[in-house]
């Protein structure tokens, strides 16, 4: 390219490959690389061997346990990240900074931390622990634990995502309905939900991903009892320690597999959301004309 | 259904948002809060839609105690400056919106949301819409549909906020001439917020000229623009040209000259005085006249159908609007020494002194 026929604002030609070069590259080792070495671990020992693998007993336990930890912690995540979006982007009263703060912080604190803090008030030790033993619920090292601890570690996905989107989009919609007779609830079916809706399912998303692939937090609190309390990701640490490299690398195999179609949702999703959101700009009144 | 506003307050933390409104809108008139913004219109207009809640006062509905209904049961179709379309619901879901969420024993069967939406549509001149979405239409068409569908549930009163806001001038004017009309046409009373002093004056039977929280004046368009009762008010109204006794001695004079009764002009000055002229109430003479105001031409700008003359009084700007005419008969140019005579002068008492009335015109 001439310098003549360069825009002024364009870098050398060998600035932009170098770029893109450090950038393909770093993706391939970092991203594509590890991702390939997964599938082809799994199937070193060949397809009857993988199928074997994801056959065994404590292979589909921990895979069950995964999928169903993951929809049973959707709806409460659904629930609090409404409400707390709502209430942050449509209202005003004191402490609102404490509670964005507080809704960060599963992503500040260290998953390991946020399950020992559920050992210390549910543990046998614990605030609570002795009482739930007393009335026989097992909390930690059980299904309950590895429910809380996902919980917590999921809270903030969706109420992340529709604070913005509920604070760009004001309550004059919701003032509207209201105006108009509607109940609270009609309110909030037809007219706040169909605005978030999107918004609201990438959050989904999100934090179901974060939901299947936690370790550190489900590993406190598991108690890595095989066939009972084995989440998918504490399934292939147990098989990589014991040298079943067939095994561990299959059971990620499923992890990946999850992650792929997780990020195929999300792309749908996002994609979605930017045709929401162009009609939504469009929909913005135009420049105060004085 | 008339409104009576009693004693409204309203403070956000320290800022106090309403000091004490007694307001009395009767059935059937159309009325204008008017002000600057910040003034406080905006949170009466939502206090009485019941969107937000008075510290103290009431407001009634035809005498009835309505300070505490809910701003459902309120029956005020709301109109907001940005529209608050449901944007993901069609034009003609959007007017039927009112009707479907009402209780099932009041909800009117299909076919009569149907023709009761196409009826409102053609209302608003725009039935061809119905399908569209609101993106897919202008800010005017929006606006629109926006009043067809707080009609849609017969409100009893209409409140609109800074409801042209957002508008070009050419759709604002079409539309307030047209809202108008409507409103004439629906019997039910209507108030709306603006901070366009021309929209207020154009479009009311009414104004409430608002500052500071506080009903500055209320009265028929003609009053308040030609007779302003506090110096807000006539600043606020349009152009105008303020002069202080203590540095003006001469306007004083010119006030009793065309006819401010001398006492009160006396009164004033003890306390010091401002004397209001509007910049189309001011002629021009080449030659000096009796209590003239002696200044200089600084520039000459052709508006429209106005010409406007910026001129010096030592180190006073004043502003005068001639007709074009009368410019041309003039034949002002830069640097000219000229004598400004009034034909309306208003004399307030400064902030601080008993507000004296001096003005007159001739």
């Amino acid at each position: 390219m001439s310098a003549a026929s360069r825009r002024a604002n364009a870098e050398p030609r060998w600035v932009r490959w170098t770029l893109l070069g450090v950038g393909l590259s770093f993706l391939f080792f970092f991203l594509a690389l590890p991702l390939i070495a997964v599938f082809v671990e799994a199937f070193a020992a060949g397809v009857p061997a993988y199928i074997a693998a994801l056959k065994d007993p404590e292979a589909r336990s921990a895979i069950w346990l995964t999928l169903f930890v993951a929809l049973f912690v959707l709806p409460f995540n659904v629930v609090f990240g409404v409400a707390a979006a709502w209430s942050i982007a449509k209202f005003e009263f004191r402490g609102k900074a404490l509670l964005i703060t507080l809704i960060d912080l599963p992503f500040a604190v260290s998953p390991v931390v946020a399950g020992l803090v559920f050992i210390l008030i549910f543990g046998a030790q614990g605030v609570f622990g002795p009482w739930f033993a007393a009335h026989d619920i097992k909390v930690v090292f059980a299904l309950p634990g590895i429910i809380l601890a996902t919980m917590f570690i999921t809270f903030p996905f969706v109420a992340r995502e529709l604070i913005p989107l509920m604070q760009s989009q004001g309550k004059d919609e919701e003032e509207a309905a209201i105006s108009l007779g509607a109940s609270g609830w009609q309110m909030f079916w037809r007219v706040t939900l169909p605005n978030i809706k999107w918004g609201l399912l990438y959050g989904v998303i999100l934090a179901n991903a974060r939901a299947m692939g936690e370790f550190g937090a489900v590993s406190v609190v598991s108690g890595h009892i095989r066939g009972e309390t084995n989440t998918l990701p504490l399934h292939v640490e147990i098989l990589y320690n014991e040298y079943n490299s067939v095994g561990a690398f299959a059971a990620a195999s499923v992890l990946a597999l999850l992650a792929l179609v997780t990020l195929l949702a999300k792309t749908v999703v996002e994609w979605r959301m930017r045709k929401e959101t162009e009609m939504l700009d469009a929909a913005l009144p135009p420049g105060k004309v004085e | 259904m008339s409104i009576e506003i009693r004693g409204i307050g309203k403070r956000f933390g320290s800022f106090i948002a309403l000091d004490n409104i007694e307001l009395d809108i009767p059935t059937g008139e159309l009325v204008a809060l008017l002000g600057p913004s910040g003034c406080g219109k905006t949170t009466l207009l939502r206090i009485i839609a019941g969107m937000e809640s008075a510290d103290a006062g009431q407001v009634m509905f035809s005498g009835e105690e309505a300070t505490h209904l809910h701003a459902r049961e309120r029956n005020v179709g709301f109109v907001f400056q940005h529209y608050a379309l449901f944007r993901h619901m069609s034009v003609f879901e959007n007017v039927a919106f009112g009707l479907r969420v009402k209780p099932k024993k009041e909800r009117p069967p299909e076919a009569a949301i149907r023709s009761k939406v196409m009826d409102l549509l053609k209302l608003v001149q725009l039935d061809w819409l119905a399908e569209r979405y609101p993106s897919q239409l202008s800010g005017g068409q929006r606006q629109r549909i926006a009043l067809a569908r707080a009609l849609a549930v017969e409100p009893k009163v209409l409140l609109l906020d800074e409801p042209f806001g957002a508008l070009d001038t050419k759709v604002r004017k079409e539309l307030r001439r047209w809202l108008r009309r409507l409103h004439d046409d629906m019997h039910i009373s209507s108030v709306f917020v603006t901070h366009d002093q021309e929209e207020a004056l154009e479009v009311a039977d009414r104004v409430v000229v608002m500052n500071h929280g506080k009903i500055e004046q209320i009265g028929t368009p003609d009053e308040v623009y030609s007779n302003p009762a506090t110096p807000f008010v006539y600043q606020f109204l349009g152009n105008v040209n303020v002069f202080h006794s203590r540095v003006h001695g001469t306007w004083a004079d010119v006030g009793a000259d065309v006819g401010a009764e001398s006492e009160t002009v006396a009164n004033a000055h003890e306390g010091g005085a401002m004397a209001f002229v509007r910049p189309h109430d001011i002629d021009i003479e080449h030659s000096p006249v009796a209590g003239g105001l002696e200044a200089t031409v600084q520039d000459v700008h052709a508006i429209g159908p106005l010409v406007r003359v910026e001129l010096a009084h030592q180190s006073e700007l004043i502003e005068v609007e001639l007709t074009r005419e009368r410019a041309t008969e003039l034949a002002l140019v830069k640097g000219q020494q000229v004598w400004l005579k009034p034909r309306q002068v208003k004399v307030f008492a400064l902030p601080g002194a008993a507000l004296e009335e001096g003005g007159s015109g001739i």
